[in-house]
């Protein structure tokens, strides 16, 4: 008997106990059966290495299974594989493990969400969870950070993040490193100052929290004016990256607040719609870097930034590359933050490009109005949450690009807690004006590679494969993939609603298939 | 409660002299007010600021497929449409819900224009034209065309008289579901087949790989875009022909006077 238990033991390897140590997810592309973080590694690439699915077969993917949202809503999730079991999320905060096998649910949970929660800025949303050790993280609607027991579902611990009824709120998915979960918050809409926090993976004591707007005596204070730095937004509202070399965290930080009238905030309000690098351990800014300096059409800039490392001007360098909500495409050396390229890669009129150090050249007279001005991106931004990819393979960033103007209106907006501080608004241009493009652009130089048009700017991220695949999907429900190399439609299906999630692929038994959600569904497809 | 509303409401009339006193109308014109500056704060970000709609739905229709009468209007604001992604952004007061209410059922509905047509008369021209064999109105008519059955309701009559004058500079822009996201609504489309089938027709419906339509025999066609040689969308073109020029200026505002008569089943 016990040499029975002791034989197990040393055949089972340390990952079939349920087991996501952080090396593994350090280590996730020698695992790419699993996806053990929210952009499929710490650098953030959403590239799959598996090669089972490719050029030469996929136009044979098959539904596998489909699962639906008990939790109706916008399901924004992008789901974690480890070791046979899927963590998603179902609008607005829940929680449910499915059977990679079969779809059949395992666990759900449901937080209690206070009746009077505010929400302000976004659909009740949630983009996924994140895993460590034993654990499964959620951020809630009602601001909290909540972790589960991967195996049932119960409640490990629950804290709040911060007090909901000054308008904090979590839909983004939590960043799981060694002993720390950093988690960001949504809430400029509402007048918020921003941060980013780590907490504690085992018993959810705050280790370190880093404001995005510096406060009295700290370096950047003096780009607010008066007291405008205590109402400046700043969201943190999508997952950053990581490298673990450096130990620096890569987190986008939102618009400034209100959104579309500035007179109230003089100044380039930093560190809003800016890249942060953070220390780890400490929680200190080791650089920053400010794509839209003095923002006043919502361009956030918590866009996924993504890390790779590439010879730039004949010398080996650490690259982190974001295709901004402002239309234009950066590269930053990710050790110093030294601005390298800037270029546009979808149309934009607010800008005569950027100077050396990546300052935009913003043209006059293109600030919101009473009357309206048109201005391209839109107000949703040329990127916005749907995750880009960057694959190793094809050295190509693919970025989902959102073609649209928007009329920007200014109005005025007086600081209430818990209310909406936005100070204007916008007016879409008609829908046959505007669409939208898979770009694949030349990762260190932005340069197009190749386009797939789509017929209205899109909700959905992108995954790129070993197998020389890209997918992608539209707001029309159609879900695709793409030659990574040459943008050629390979296969397409109708879904039945709206793409508006990140694909990403995993592998089990030995079968490699691919996951999606739309409407009010998770599909997962494979080869028949 | 309704006591209180009562004495309120007596204390105004007998405070206020006779000539002031079109207070409900006036208390009306500042509720849509005050509704659109709660509107452009809390709604404005996802219905647009003008509520024609932005990643939310265009609210500016007669009738809103969640909101039936003021009550659901009213509760959908307080409570948000969850499943549909809909958030309550925060608890509202009922004066507050009261102006909301009253702005956005302003979007929907021009007020009963007056008109130096007559309706009977226009009526009568609808028929003299032909007009039911595109539109239907109460059930009657035919279908290539929009419905005019509330189009008295959601348009004004400038609107009203330029669709029939000129009817490729006024293709609405879509509120409905389908095609929806703000799309052209009854946009021309001219498709070849690579066999050589030739088919004009209007856009139902559109993606990346398909197109749908209906020929002008209001027969429904099908096509994979890679199946097509040759796709045009037409815009600033429309299938119905200008009326410009075949009625006398008296006979368009009676026509204008019959299509503002359209609104319903009320």
């Amino acid at each position: 008997m016990k040499t029975t238990i002791l034989v197990l033991m040393l055949l089972t390897p340390l990952a079939a106990l349920g087991q996501v140590p952080y090396p593994r997810i350090a280590a996730a592309e020698t695992t790419p059966a699993d996806w053990l973080t929210y952009s499929g590694n710490y650098q953030s690439q959403r590239f799959s290495p598996l090669t089972q699915i490719n050029r030469q077969n996929v136009a044979q993917l098959k539904p596998f299974w489909v699962y639906q949202v008990r939790r109706t809503g916008i399901v924004e999730t992008s789901p974690i594989v480890a070791d046979g079991v899927m963590y998603i999320t179902e609008p607005p905060s829940t929680v449910t493990a499915l059977d990679v096998r079969t779809g059949r649910p395992l666990w759900t949970w449901t937080p209690a969400i206070p009746s009077d929660v505010i929400v302000i800025g976004s659909p009740p949303v949630n983009r996924g969870v994140a895993v460590l050790d034993d654990n499964v993280f959620v951020g809630t609607i009602h601001g909290h950070l909540i972790a589960l027991d991967a195996k049932s579902g119960a409640v490990r611990w629950d804290v709040a993040v911060d007090d909901n009824k000054f308008g904090y709120y979590v839909t983004t998915a939590p960043l799981a490193l060694d002993g720390k979960i950093v988690v960001g918050v949504s809430g400029a809409e509402a007048g918020i100052r921003g941060f980013l926090d780590a907490y504690d993976p085992k018993t959810g004591k705050r280790l370190w929290r880093s404001f995005t707007i510096p406060g009295p005596g700290e370096p950047g204070f003096g780009t607010w004016g008066g007291d405008s730095w205590k109402t400046g937004g700043g969201s943190s509202w999508l997952t950053g990256s990581y490298d673990p070399a450096l130990n620096l965290i890569y987190w986008g930080t939102g618009n400034p607040g209100p959104d579309w009238n500035g007179d109230v905030r003089p100044g380039d309000n930093l560190y809003t719609c800016s890249l942060i690098a953070i220390d780890a351990t400490t929680g200190r800014l080791k650089w920053h870097f400010q794509f839209t300096p003095h923002d006043t059409h919502d361009w956030d800039s918590n866009e996924i930034p993504i890390l790779f490392d590439a010879p730039v001007n004949g010398r080996q360098r650490k690259l982190v590359a974001m295709a901004n909500r402002n239309a234009f495409y950066y590269v930053l050396d990710r050790e110093t933050g030294e601005f390298l390229v800037g270029t546009p890669y979808a149309k934009q009129t607010w800008a005569d490009g950027l100077d050396a150090k990546g300052r935009p050249r913003v043209r006059p007279g293109l600030d919101p109005s009473v009357e309206g001005t048109l201005v391209f991106p839109n107000i949703q931004g040329a990127s916005n949450w749907p995750s880009p990819s960057y694959s190793p393979q094809t050295k190509l960033f693919y970025q989902p690009a959102r073609e649209m103007g928007t009329y920007f209106f200014k109005g005025e907006s007086k600081y209430k807690r818990g209310d909406p501080f936005v100070a204007g608004g916008g007016r879409a241009v008609n829908g046959d004006d505007a669409w939208g493009a898979v770009r694949a652009l030349e990762a260190t130089t932005g340069k197009l590679k190749w386009e797939f048009k789509l017929l209205t700017p899109p909700w959905t991220g992108l995954l790129s494969t070993g197998g020389g695949l890209v997918f992608g999907g539209t707001e029309e429900g159609n879900f695709f993939a793409l030659d990574a190399d040459t943008g050629k439609p390979l296969w397409d299906l109708q879904l039945g609603a709206a793409v508006k999630a990140n694909p990403m692929s995993f592998a089990v038994d030995g079968k490699q298939y691919v996951a999606i959600a739309a409407g009010y569904s998770l599909y997962v497809f494979g080869l028949p | 409660m309704i006591f209180t509303r009562c004495a309120s409401l007596a204390l105004v009339f007998f405070l206020v002299p006779a000539a002031a006193r079109s207070a409900p109308a006036g208390q009306a014109a500042a509720n849509v007010g005050e509704g659109k500056q709660l509107f452009q704060g809390m709604c404005g970000r996802c219905h647009g600021i003008d509520g024609t709609g932005e990643e939310g739905p265009n609210l500016a229709r007669p009738t809103l497929t969640h909101a039936a009468d003021d009550e659901s209007l009213r509760a959908i604001i307080r409570d948000g449409i969850p499943d549909r992604g809909m958030p309550r952004v925060r608890r509202m007061t009922d004066t507050e819900l009261d102006q909301l209410v009253a702005f956005v059922r302003s979007l929907g509905r021009s007020p009963a224009a007056a008109s130096s047509g007559n309706v009977q008369r226009g009526g009568e021209i609808y028929k003299r034209l032909g007009c039911a064999s595109c539109h239907i109105i109460q059930g009657q008519g035919s279908s290539f065309g929009p419905d005019l059955t509330e189009i008295g309701a959601s348009r004004g009559p400038n609107y009203l008289r330029q669709s029939f004058l000129g009817p490729a500079e006024m293709l609405p822009r879509g509120s409905s579901p389908v095609p929806g996201r703000g799309f052209t609504e009854y946009l021309p489309v001219h498709a070849v087949t690579s066999e050589g089938k030739d088919v004009t027709g209007v856009r139902i419906n559109e993606d990346p790989f398909t197109i749908q339509l209906r020929d002008t025999s209001n027969r429904f066609h099908s096509f994979r875009k890679t199946d097509l040689k040759q796709l045009d969308k037409e815009f600033g073109k429309s299938l119905m022909p200008s009326f410009r020029g075949r009625l006398t200026d008296a006979e368009n505002e009676d026509l204008v006077a019959f299509l503002a008569s359209l609104r319903g089943a009320q």
